[in-house]
């Protein structure tokens, strides 16, 4: 068995020097498989990879690289926060700053902030809010997961910013000049600095960067999938000392704890007390329900299957608060460590400032310090230049640094297993595009000869008489069976945060709900199931799931309004008018319901949404539709026309 | 070794589990009211009742119950108080592998001395609307998983008020297990290795002991740290060391709100690096770490790993996307049967026969559904069996609607490959378990048939499958009769019971057409039972022995060839 190299460097014993070749001999004779995924955070405690070799060979990298921004900026943007937040007069400050090597300029604009206690915390305990999906439309979640929780009182400091911000002349020169804006925030003004960086994101007028030192948490978890489902994770970078409490503050709900925290820094930064007496007794509250949230999080993480779990959590209540974007742990010996994996991350948070052998009043302390040590801290750390990025490969000598525990090893160890069980399962879905593939084109060409006896493929499935009927039948339960799976992975978080953004499956999904879910509506009205369930669709009918989910992914991918692309949905209409039409009449709302329906068909049918083969003459629903009192149509010739440009085309074929 | 490498990893979530409910307030708060009673009752000596906690307008929505037993003697359970008591009135407990329950004398005891008290509170319990803590400490632990199995079994769906039971030091209360059942899960028992209460009965002498088994998740801490557990066997295992290791018994007092203050603390400080042997997987890892913090050298007390991984790595594999693609498959299966079906009745013979006959290149792949089906529904019977009775039954509910189509649908199947084996008496020796089960759970959920459903049954009946799973199973024995009684060989008493048999068979199927409980696929020209009555009709014993008028009633159905338009909807008109 492989000898436990990672144990004995985190008992303190120095790791060895660059020689390679023993640690391939090692890799070569243990198979150890190499990960296939390379954006993912890798802390493998007990293993030792190839990947750990080229990581090390990579240490030259910058923090600017792995960041994607320049080197030069970071440390100017971290004074002019600073000095932002203490400027509560002004809302923002702005300063450019020269690149020497290339001679462009980047337009840093950073946010002032506040230590009222009423502009960290609303409603207690948490102060959360659903964020306004006016301004930001892409914080929500494609299938159940509702839209995006942030903190209100951030939210709302956002808001107060945002009308002076827009005009603010120094963003339109920098767009202008093509100018690479950066918006960065100390302390509090982090939070206004994602947000406004999210605003210009959502409105496409600007690509700026983001860069926060010690700011709070945000958002919840739906709020980073989002920002990694839009690819814009990357444009974040969020600056945290090992120990300094306010990045944590959040996963703790609001406490007599937080304001004697928030009034200490007040009367520090107010300058009228220079040096105020620091609260004690804050870290074992903070810290400990902090700490909280990260283990309900690893229990995940490690697959707890212990049913207790959920009981156990719906008793109480934790911080919806999770990191999102990179994280950059200053371990405050110079050494600084990058990570991108948002699980990895928040683990880290809590178990790099966990009580060690030193004093825990020490600790309370330092957690104090160093909120206020960023500048210096920078300054030293980016001319070392010491850097490790966890993402591609372990770096265990970097994660001592951080002073990880044994059981932190784990967790992060469980976090990289998480992401590459995504990446696994992405695998998976990929390999099943085959199978979707080749039950689509049976169902196309089951379509194609339905056509034949003018009755349509709807219509024929619906009266299941011959062969081809009960092999499209079972085509389309392969095809549920496999989407249900995507559907049910989706939900559980199993898959690559940016799957429903991927166009290939948006493209594949189109395709497959407008082929398949009329055979799904047919067999339900086949069966009469509107009698049990409730007509097809209402709200969160019987209407299934995976229909609803991938059609929001277009609908999101063409920024429509959602509901707006329900061509698949044709045949439910006419088929509940038709029952309606019978249990009430030619009611006015029925009228309505017609004219709708006419209206859409129209349209769909003009942008090749819907097959035309609805107008194939023996079908439902011209046998419906020409039925129809005059008087209830809105649209009479336009249909009329379709219908015999329909048979036209089908005897021209002929 | 080689190839559990290539196999995903796993981790032991116990530890992690621990700390969050440790960190959280959930045990603090029942703690505290434990200690809040218990001050209160140096003043009122005699009160054994539970005390009730009503919400407050921090916690508008939570109500704790706490069963704190006056602190004389009966605080603490004696070593001999271990005795195993039958006690039918939790008879809702029981499973297959429990089929009776028995319950600590001591707490029993207890328990029912405020049947009266509690029965009144249990029902003003079940009407609120919110969390509901139900805490006791030691012997007031035992009395609180009591009550709350007690108010789990009043439960529906209905009800709005979300139980958990939380005891602290607390022994085993009884010979059920309950580790298959949903149950367990609202059941923490905070356990100290410290505390020898917990272990009591499983190292005294006496005999019963060993009947004593856990349920629910425990907690089990040291001054080190804490994990979580719910493997039955294992916690036996833990309690077992732990009590043996206990020194000094009784006297001890453990003090949980110093156990918890520590275990706070604890849970923000950086683990040492045990002793860990060099594992290669990180669940061995994260086991044997998470047994050294609650104190067990794991190489001591033989603690099976290896078991404890293949466990993990079991259910591992049952993730909901995983559910989801096992349906649609079943879904499958019974759509292809479906259509085997209708594609057999086009062919005149009924899919009984045809598959039967294994005429079609198709009826290969038939017995291969019929595999994937079988294995699912036994699993889905045997899971519901596991469950306490009450508990069983709502989760029966769900699907004894897809499972009695599936039986109807599958088990001709099987009784089709039975008799052409050429064996007999398929129900008396070969009917499969599952099967009995389904027909039981679904006859004690059928209500009688009204008129107006008779009448819709008549409507479609040629839809339908033929109700009684077992019918071609009467029909396979009614042509062996039918050979006997026409065997020139066969002695006179065998005819004799053969005609009568026959008799008994005919009146069976007149029933099920009066009933419209069979399909008329029987009827169709090639099928086994018309063959039968071809066979037959030459042979009907001439009503020697006075006949039934169901038996006439048949033989004039089948003779003037009114089964013809059985089934037919003219035919209700």
């Amino acid at each position: 068995m492989v000898e436990l190299k990672k144990l004995e460097v985190c008992k303190q014993v120095p790791f060895p020097p660059k020689s390679t070749a023993g640690l391939n001999l090692i890799y070569n004779n243990n198979k150890v498989p190499m990960p296939s995924n390379k954006s993912h955070c890798i802390a493998r405690c007990f293993k030792i990879t190839q990947k750990e070799n080229l990581q090390r060979e990579k240490m030259g990298e910058t923090v600017g690289k792995l960041i994607g921004l320049n080197d030069e900026v970071i440390h100017p943007a971290a004074t002019l926060a600073m000095e932002a937040h203490n400027s509560p007069s002004k809302p923002f400050l702005v300063k450019k700053i020269k690149i020497r090597h290339d001679h462009s300029s980047v337009v840093v604009l950073a946010f002032s902030g506040s230590m009222l206690p009423d502009d960290w915390f609303g409603q207690p305990p948490f102060g959360k809010t659903k964020i306004d999906t006016g301004k930001f439309p892409s914080l929500t979640s494609l299938n159940d997961g509702g839209d995006a929780v942030v903190n209100g009182s951030f939210l709302r400091r956002f808001n107060d910013v945002l009308d002076k911000l827009s005009h603010a002349k120094e963003l339109k020169e920098a767009t202008e000049k093509k100018r690479q804006v950066v918006f960065a925030g100390y302390s509090s003004g982090g939070p206004i600095a994602i947000l406004a960086t999210l605003y210009f994101l959502e409105k496409q007028t600007l690509s700026p960067r983001c860069l926060t030192f010690g700011s709070p948490l945000v958002g919840d978890r739906i709020f980073g999938h989002a920002l990694r489902r839009e690819g814009w994770s990357d444009y974040f970078t969020h600056f945290v000392m090992k120990y300094d409490i306010i990045p944590r503050i959040m996963l703790s709900p609001s406490s007599t704890e937080h304001e004697q925290i928030l009034n200490y820094f007040k009367s520090k930064f107010d300058r009228k007390n220079i040096n105020p007496a620091p609260p004690s007794g804050f870290y074992l509250t903070v810290m400990g329900n902090a700490s909280s949230v990260a283990s309900y999080e690893a229990c995940h993480l490690m697959g707890c299957r212990n049913p207790s779990l959920d009981i156990i959590k719906s008793f109480i209540e934790l911080s919806p608060y999770r990191p999102s974007g990179t994280y950059v742990f200053c371990t405050g010996n110079g050494n600084l460590v990058v990570v991108k994996n948002p699980n990895a991350v928040l683990q880290i948070l809590i178990h790099c400032a966990e009580l060690g052998e030193s004093d825990a009043a020490e600790v309370e302390k330092r957690s104090l310090d160093e909120h206020s040590a960023y500048p210096s801290e920078l300054k030293e750390s980016l001319e070392m230049q010491a850097v490790v990025s966890l993402d591609g490969g372990p770096a265990t000598a970097t994660l001592n640094d951080l002073g990880l525990s044994p059981q932190a090893m784990l967790c992060l160890q469980a976090a990289e297993e998480f992401e590459n069980r995504r990446s696994r399962n992405l695998e998976k879905i990929r390999k099943y595009m085959q199978k979707i593939e080749v039950e689509l084109e049976k169902l196309r060409k089951y379509k194609e000869n339905a056509q034949i006896s003018r009755l349509g493929y709807y219509d024929s499935f619906k009266l299941q008489k011959v062969d081809d009927d009960f092999n499209a039948n079972v085509s389309r339960l392969e095809l549920a069976e496999i989407w249900d799976e995507i559907k049910e992975m989706l939900k559980e978080f199993e898959l690559p945060d940016d799957f429903e953004k991927n166009p290939e499956f948006i493209e594949l999904g189109k395709i497959y709900r407008r082929l398949v879910e009329p055979l799904d509506i047919a067999n339900f009205y086949r069966h009469s199931k509107d009698k049990e369930t409730g007509a097809y669709v209402i709200g969160g009918g019987p209407r299934p799931k995976r229909y609803r989910f991938i059609q929001r992914w277009l609908e999101h991918h063409e920024k429509k309004p959602f509901g707006s692309r329900s061509e698949s949905l044709f045949w439910a209409d006419v088929e509940q008018l038709g029952i309606d039409i019978k249990k009430k009449g030619y009611l006015q709302e029925i009228k309505d319901r017609i004219h709708q329906l006419e209206r859409n068909l129209i349209a769909w049918i003009v942008d090749r949404s819907l097959d035309d083969d609805v107008l194939l003459e023996h079908s439902t629903f011209v046998q419906w539709w020409t039925d129809l009192p005059l008087e209830c149509k809105s649209e009479s010739d336009p249909i009329k026309n379709l219908i015999r440009g329909k048979a036209d085309t089908f005897i021209a074929k002929e | 070794m080689e190839r559990r490498m290539n196999q995903v990893p796993l981790f032991s979530s116990a530890g992690e589990l621990a700390n969050m409910v440790i960190t959280s307030n959930l045990i603090d708060v029942a703690l505290a009211k434990i200690f809040e009673l218990q001050r209160g009752q140096a003043a009122l000596p005699c009160s054994v009742q539970p005390m009730v906690y009503d919400p407050t307008p921090n916690e508008p929505n939570r109500t704790i119950v706490v069963f704190a037993p006056s602190p004389d003697s009966t605080q603490y359970p004696l070593p001999q108080g271990g005795d195993l008591v039958p006690y039918p009135d939790f008879d809702f407990l029981c499973t297959k592998e429990c089929p009776s329950v028995s319950i600590n004398g001591a707490a029993l005891e207890l328990f029912e001395s405020l049947k009266n008290h509690l029965s009144v509170l249990k029902t003003e319990l079940i009407a609120r609307d919110g969390q509901l803590i139900i805490t006791g400490h030691s012997l007031g632990g035992s009395v609180a998983s009591l009550f709350t199995l007690y108010l789990l079994d009043s439960m529906n769906k209905k009800s709005k008020c979300r139980p958990i039971c939380i005891t602290f030091g607390s022994p085993l209360i009884g010979d059920f297990g309950l580790q298959h059942s949903q149950w367990n899960s609202f059941f923490l028992h905070v356990v100290s290795n410290k505390d020898p209460v917990p272990g009591l009965f499983l190292t005294s002498s006496h005999s019963q002991t060993t009947a004593y088994k856990p349920f629910g998740t425990y907690l089990l801490c040291s001054e080190l740290g804490c994990a979580c557990y719910d493997d039955s066997d294992l916690i036996l295992k833990l309690l077992t060391v732990i009590s043996s290791e206990v020194a000094g018994g009784l006297l001890q007092v453990v003090d949980y709100g110093e156990i918890l203050r520590n275990l706070k603390k604890r849970a923000i400080c950086k683990g040492r690096w045990l002793a860990v042997e060099r594992f290669a997987d990180p669940f061995s890892a994260g086991i044997v770490m998470e047994l050294e913090t609650i104190g067990i050298d794991w190489t001591k007390h033989n603690i099976d790993i290896r078991r404890m991984e293949a466990e993990a790595r079991s259910l591992a594999m049952k993730t909901k996307a995983f559910d989801a693609k096992k349906l649609n498959d079943i879904k499958k299966y019974m759509a292809l049967l479906e259509w085997y079906k209708k594609r057999s009745k086009d062919a005149g013979k009924g899919y009984y026969d045809c598959f039967k006959n294994g005429e079609f290149k198709r009826d290969i792949r038939i017995g291969e559904f019929m595999g994937h089906l079988n294995a699912y529904w036994e699993d889905m019977v045997a899971q519901a069996e596991r469950k306490p009775q009450k508990e069983g039954a709502s989760f029966r509910t769900s699907w004894l609607f897809a499972g009695t189509t599936y039986r109807r649908m599958v088990e001709p199947l099987d009784i089709a490959v039975f008799y052409k084996d050429g064996k007999r008496d398929y129900i008396k020796k070969a009917r499969s378990q599952h099967y009995k089960l389904l027909e039981q759970w679904y006859e004690e959920a059928a209500k009688p048939t009204t008129r107006e459903e008779l009448d819709s049954k008549k409507q479609k009946v040629s839809v339908l499958l033929t109700e009684d799973s077992c019918f071609w199973a009467h029909l396979e024995e009614a042509i062996l009769s039918c050979k006997s009684l026409t065997n020139a060989n066969s002695t006179p008493e065998l005819r004799e019971s053969s005609g009568n048999d026959l008799v008994k068979f005919g009146e069976y199927v007149m029933e099920q057409i009066e009933n419209y409980a069979v399909s008329p696929e029987i009827f169709l020209k090639d099928s086994s039972f018309m063959k039968w009555w071809g066979e037959y009709k030459a042979y009907i014993t001439s009503p020697s022995n006075p006949c039934s008028s169901r038996f006439i009633e048949f033989i004039d159905f089948m003779k003037t060839g009114r089964y013809g338009v059985y089934g037919r909807s003219e035919v209700a008109a």
